[in-house]
């Protein structure tokens, strides 16, 4: 399956939330090393998903070709899942900072799993992105640094959220990460509720402090 | 200029082969799709006329910045950071041939007429496969028939990096290696590059180390000499980063584009020194021509219709327009000006004419018109419902009438 091919399934034309898919890791497939292939792509059952994720947006926080499992996992829970990683590939030869490419083959290879899933047309999103993206730690600066953050725009806004009956957002991962709590600490004054799942866990409402304004620039 | 709509059916695939053909791997920005509808169609005549503003424009810039370079007290009311001053000193024996000048200049349709200048991209200008790819692919898509043709930047800034750089020499396109956004724009090019048999690296600023004069990369399994430097990150970042790696950018004699140089037009407080310029035989009358009042802050109190920019502004950031702005963004950019005018300055406001488009909609237009060495070398527009044209702004493949194909 090409990069194009997948992107159609995770972002069909016309369905809801699907403008938020990021292409990157959809575009580049073609050049990934085979040597990332994941042999053991088992999806569990997201069992965990009950009343608390009513009205609720999903975001995704785990580490590489497991935050794709656990999309392919939520999508059968009745979750549109939304790929949003954005990081790149490293110049061959160089050591990188982040392991972007299982993520994309994980993604290619999760498409026909998820073609065969059938995903109502007012699904809530379930936002995918990857805990190990901000591995900004270099040996030495000889490395090639290809960590990312997830930014606002990367998302809907709290108002569009709003408008759409979404009242709170769960992130599902041991922690709401440096770039995660910007973006929410903006969307909890807007009056959104934000909750933090720990992987199977029940959600635990967290009131966000306000960021440091060096981490907001 | 007219905007001509994408056929509503063709539409999303439209939007697909400009994300994976197009190298467009940012198609969304918060709610706002970033791919236009339309594509800009220029008549010959006014193709013909930007041509040449455009090439006006770049000889008066290039000029400016040669005479800037040889003389820094007139440059000092650009207020460039101090950090950059000490080392702009070494760039004397800076030679442009031996270069590679690339820059951008923003028009905008005004509603007297004409055409109003708000800037020159003159560091590190974007939008390279949006000007060389996304014409092409609009063809395809559109409603109705018609001749169009578009200059392919793309092939003019690798023929141009071609012919200052060794046969399959080692080129690093250095940019923020973080940033998918970042890496869109050196793909396309480094894809070109590839074609013509240059080995390219992908790097960041700090991948580099100069001795001697000469560019060397450290990049983990790439090390050894550059024989060319494409720069996408911007001086004024560069100049931030620590540990201090960039002081070899400034008098290196490995080939560049752009050389730092170019940051003398890029501070938006460069029209601050033109009247030293002209007093010094360096005309510039066709920026002035073009471009709206400009002054310091503090020279804009009690007067009416000026808006503030940032010295360093990019992509429309912290420009304080209100109607383009909400209210609390609007007041924090008034708050930052107060706090650090000099970084900041005042121009008066032009009236962008908005484009019909269909079913009643109007939109403002940004077109961006590029030269290579002083030559013109295409185009790259972006359009807005507000006159602020800013990251929400969708990217507007820009056609020219009258025949097919593409020049380069």
């Amino acid at each position: 399956m090409t990069g194009k091919e997948a992107y159609r399934i995770w972002a069909p034309a016309g369905a809801r939330w699907t403008d938020w898919v990021r292409p990157v890791p959809f575009v580049t497939a073609g050049s990934f090393s085979g040597a990332y292939c994941d042999p053991d792509f088992h999806v569990p059952a997201a069992d965990y998903v009950d009343e608390h994720y009513e009205d609720a947006a999903v975001i995704v926080d785990l580490p590489g070709a497991e935050s794709v499992r656990e999309g392919i996992a939520l999508a059968k829970a009745g979750y549109r899942p939304v790929p949003i990683y954005n990081g790149t590939a490293e110049q061959p030869g160089a050591r990188a900072a982040v392991d972007n490419q299982t993520v994309g083959t994980a993604l290619i290879m999760a498409a026909e799993e998820l073609e065969q899933i059938r995903i109502r047309e007012d699904a809530l999103p379930a936002f995918l992105t990857d805990s190990s993206r901000m591995n900004q730690f270099r040996m030495d600066a000889s490395l090639f640094d290809n960590s990312w953050d997830v930014y606002a725009q990367d998302l809907p806004s709290a108002d569009y959220f709003i408008k759409n009956g979404i009242r709170k957002v769960i992130v599902v991962g041991e922690k709401i990460s440096a770039d995660l709590r910007i973006i929410l600490y903006g969307f909890q004054k807007k009056k959104i509720k934000i909750f933090l799942a720990k992987p199977c866990g029940i959600p635990k409402r967290k009131i966000l402090r306000r960021p440091f304004r060096q981490e907001i620039e | 200029m007219k905007l001509i709509p994408v056929r509503k059916d063709l539409y999303e695939e439209y939007r697909l082969t400009v994300m994976f053909d197009c190298y467009k791997w940012d198609p969304q920005f918060l709610d706002h799709n970033t791919v236009a509808r339309y594509a800009l169609a220029l008549t010959q005549e006014e193709h013909e006329e930007l041509m040449g503003l455009t090439e006006a424009l770049d000889r008066e810039t290039r000029a400016a910045e040669l005479f800037l370079n040889t003389h820094p007290k007139i440059a000092r009311p650009l207020e460039l950071p101090g950090s950059m001053r000490r080392e702009i000193r070494s760039m004397g024996d800076y030679e442009p041939d031996k270069h590679i000048r690339l820059m951008r200049y923003d028009f905008h349709p005004v509603e007297e007429g004409g055409w109003a200048v708000s800037e020159v991209n003159s560091d590190v200008p974007g939008g390279f496969a949006e000007a060389s790819l996304m014409p092409e692919t609009v063809v395809r898509f559109l409603d109705g028939e018609g001749n169009y043709w578009y200059k392919d930047f793309g092939d003019i800034l690798t023929d141009a990096i071609q012919e200052k750089t060794a046969a399959g020499g080692r080129i690093m396109l250095v940019h923020c290696t973080c940033y998918s956004d970042d890496r869109q724009v050196m793909q396309f090019l480094g894809d070109r590059l590839s074609e013509r048999g240059f080995h390219v690296i992908y790097g960041a600023a700090d991948h580099l180390r100069f001795r001697d004069r000469q560019a060397y990369s450290i990049l983990d399994g790439n090390e050894g000499k550059i024989d060319a430097i494409v720069r996408f990150t911007p001086l004024e970042w560069l100049t931030e980063m620590k540990p201090k790696r960039w002081q070899g950018y400034f008098d290196t004699l490995t080939v560049s584009c752009n050389h730092p140089a170019a940051i003398y037009a890029q501070t938006k407080r460069f029209p601050l020194v033109w009247d030293a310029l002209e007093k010094n035989g360096v005309s510039m009358s066709v920026w002035r021509a073009l471009l709206p009042e400009t002054v310091e802050v503090k020279d804009a109190a009690g007067k009416e219709d000026f808006i503030f920019k940032p010295a360093y502004g990019r992509v429309g950031e912290k420009i304080a327009i209100r109607e383009a702005c909400g209210e609390e963004e609007y007041q924090k950019i008034l708050k930052d000006v107060r706090r650090h005018p000099k970084r900041y300055l005042a121009q008066k406001r032009f009236h962008s004419r908005p484009l019909p488009g269909g079913s009643g909609e109007k939109f403002h237009i940004c077109l961006g018109s590029y030269t290579v060495n002083g030559k013109h070398a295409g185009y790259y527009a972006r359009l807005s419902e507000t006159p602020r044209i800013d990251s929400n702004a969708a990217d507007l493949p820009v056609l020219i009438e009258g025949r097919n194909g593409h020049d380069r």
